[in-house]
């Protein structure tokens, strides 16, 4: 009970937070994801040390290390770390997150606090050790701001990460989150991502999973308040003989809340993606407004995907609706592009981008847009050129 | 100085839903060098687009007879981008649409394909370039920071084919119906792009079906196909001709057995 790892100076509340998950690691179940079975994947292994994170400077706001924030600021970690949005005894990998925590940040914008610039953060996960990271996002009542968070392994060490992100948007708020995510290859992860959003606040999700190692992906909005919205933009790549499963919810429990997925993937080589996109209407929740896009190209006929729309409607009052598709390269993009001679590899990347194009564009961010677009580019190259050697 | 020669060349469709192929090109000659003009008219459904799509190497049209050769060589064996960088250049009825990848963009990386790896076109160069194209085709500097022919007009289409020729500067454009749904004035515009392009370094066989395009590009050798031939081949006047008489009248008036499908 005593190994697990802990800072210098942690409070004892937070201590006996840990032991009280670490019980619950082996009696809860995994979360299930439908068609996508994980059951055999080592994702709990013991902690190390923790890890210190570096931030950029806060001037209006709080952005700290979430060791450092226990002590500073107790009563919000209290209140909110895997207590309000995600509850840690929700599953086995929610306790183990509680219990193995080794790096962890708090973002705090107070009351009617726009911050202009994006707020960045870079993630390096250490190959060498489990990585068990949190984001903990809370934007009071009419604050707005976007966060930026890049994730990149450092060594190519086989390891776990478990990152979790909690964000809370209070009423009248507006939080534009993206992330790049480029685990390596040899990184087994579990990714969750979950919103709270109260009323009339604003959540925007852009994230492009990236990760070169299997992965599993809860991203989930919890619409609470009354015209709750949240737009999210997911974009994956997969190649290699890589293990994608995602699962991507809304929950419409606000009256004439809204909430738009729109997913894009592309599967190369061996790869396997599932794309479970699942909308779940609350009776009660009148004048509530959900649509989903899920849609996977295939380029290889050895890959494996599927794009899931599941629809759950307790009220009827609502408008609702779905498209799915997994397809081929669109021959007739790829004749035009290479009418003007650019080549095969190349014409074929842009007409992916192209594919991509309609959640890309959405992006609000242009810098983040740009970089999304560099690493496809560069994960699409990497996979067509694995392909050819292999020829 | 290029030369593009088509001999006897036929060509089948594969129709993808009834999986029977038709002929459509029955032995078609046709000699072209650069500093030529070519136009190549004809009624509907005679095989015009399909020579077109046949010289650029588009997949569906199988080659089952004949040659196309490019400066002596064939080019059948060729995929579609190694065409291209020879020297075609094809300006297509029906453009692609790509979102998330700019027309700035798509340029310079056509352009750049065409160049070795340690030659790039700079930046300065390519806008230079491209701010020089725009104002001849009175096209907005805007109209390249959009995605790639995404929610463009027909015209706007169009104007964006005649972009891409300009920049790329191929040995050889086949125009395909550049002129249908153009306005008198985008037509203007588009005519002008084209006959910028006129030198001793350039041919283009434009596919029409009306006389009205040619009255803006003049061009040095008219042909006519019928029913998957080319049956005469004349000047300017030709064209003028054909205005005039009609199909039916060049027809009935070289005796040919032929269904046109307009009649």
């Amino acid at each position: 009970m005593n190994n697990l790892v802990k800072v210098e100076n942690e409070p004892t509340w937070f201590t006996e937070k840990r032991q009280q998950a670490l019980e619950l690691v082996s009696k809860l179940p995994s979360p299930k994801m439908q068609r996508f079975d994980f059951r055999d994947w080592q994702l709990t292994p013991p902690t190390i040390k923790i890890i210190k994170t570096k931030l950029p400077k806060a001037e209006n706001f709080v952005l700290m290390d979430i060791f450092e924030a226990m002590n500073e600021y107790p009563d919000l970690i209290k209140q909110y770390f895997m207590n309000k949005v995600i509850k840690f005894d929700e599953n086995k990998l929610t306790a183990y997150h509680t219990a193995y925590l080794n790096q962890g940040i708090l973002l705090y914008v107070p009351k009617n606090i726009v911050v202009e610039k994006p707020i960045e953060v870079e993630l390096n996960q250490d190959s060498t050790q489990p990585f068990v990271s949190h984001i903990l996002i809370i934007a009071e009542e009419n604050s707005q701001f976007s966060f930026i968070q890049r994730m990149k392994t450092k060594g190519d060490g086989k390891s776990v990460a478990n990152c979790v992100v909690e964000v809370v948007a209070l009423p009248n708020s507006e939080v534009k989150y993206a992330a790049v995510d480029e685990l390596g290859k040899n990184v087994t992860s579990y990714l969750s991502r979950r919103a709270f959003v109260d009323d009339n606040a604003y959540v925007d999700w852009s994230i492009g999973l990236m990760n070169e190692g299997d992965t599993v992906a809860d991203f989930d909005t919890d619409l609470v308040g009354e015209g709750a919205h949240s737009e999210i933009k997911v974009v994956d790549i997969t190649t290699g003989d890589q293990q994608e499963g995602v699962n991507t919810r809304v929950t419409n429990y606000g009256k004439h809340s809204i909430g738009n997925i729109n997913q894009r993937g592309v599967i190369a080589d061996k790869s396997k993606l599932i794309f479970n996109g699942i909308g779940h209407i609350i009776k009660g929740a009148s004048g509530a407004n959900a649509e989903q896009q899920n849609r996977v190209l295939m380029m290889s006929s050895d890959a494996h995907g599927d794009a899931n729309p599941i629809l759950l409607i307790d009220e009827n009052d609502v408008l609702a609706g779905h498209a799915a598709s997994v397809g081929q390269v669109d021959q007739n993009q790829l004749y035009y592009l290479m009418s003007r001679g650019l080549d095969q590899k190349t014409a074929q990347r842009l007409v992916i981008r192209g594919f991509l194009g309609d959640v890309l564009v959405s992006i609000p961010s242009k810098p983040i847009r740009q970089e999304l677009i560099q690493t496809i580019e560069r994960k699409l190259a990497d996979g067509q050129n694995k392909t050819t050697d292999q020829r | 100085m290029a030369e593009l020669e088509i001999k006897d060349l036929h060509v089948e469709v594969v129709d993808e839903e009834t999986k029977t192929s038709k002929k459509i090109l029955k032995g078609v000659n046709l000699s072209m060098k650069t500093g030529e003009i070519h136009a190549i008219m004809g009624p509907n459904g005679t095989g015009k687009s399909t020579l077109s799509q046949t010289i650029m190497g588009q997949k569906n049209y199988h080659v089952t007879g004949g040659d196309i050769l490019l400066n002596g060589e064939s080019i059948l064996d060729m995929p579609v981008d190694q065409r291209a960088r020879k020297g075609l250049f094809l300006a297509m009825q029906y453009p692609a649409e790509i979102q998330g990848v700019t027309n700035a963009e798509f340029l310079r990386a056509a352009i750049n394909s065409r160049r070795a790896e340690d030659d790039k076109i700079s930046v300065m160069d390519f806008l230079k370039e491209l701010d020089k194209n725009l104002e001849l085709l009175d096209m907005s500097e805007e109209m390249t920071e959009r995605y790639l022919n995404e929610g463009f007009s027909g015209g706007e289409k169009k104007r964006n084919e005649i972009l891409q020729l300009l920049m790329i500067k191929p040995s050889f454009a086949l125009l395909d119906e550049i002129d249908s749904g153009l306005d008198i004035d985008a037509l203007k515009v588009v005519s002008k792009g084209v006959n910028s392009m006129r030198g001793d370094n350039f041919g283009a066989l434009i596919i029409t079906h009306y006389q009205r395009l040619l009255n803006y590009i003049t061009p040095d050798v008219v042909h006519v196909m019928m029913d998957g031939k080319i049956v005469k081949t004349g000047d300017a006047q030709l064209a003028q001709k054909l205005e005039d008489e009609g199909y039916a009248g060049l027809r009935d008036e070289l005796g040919l057995d032929v269904n046109l499908v307009d009649e």
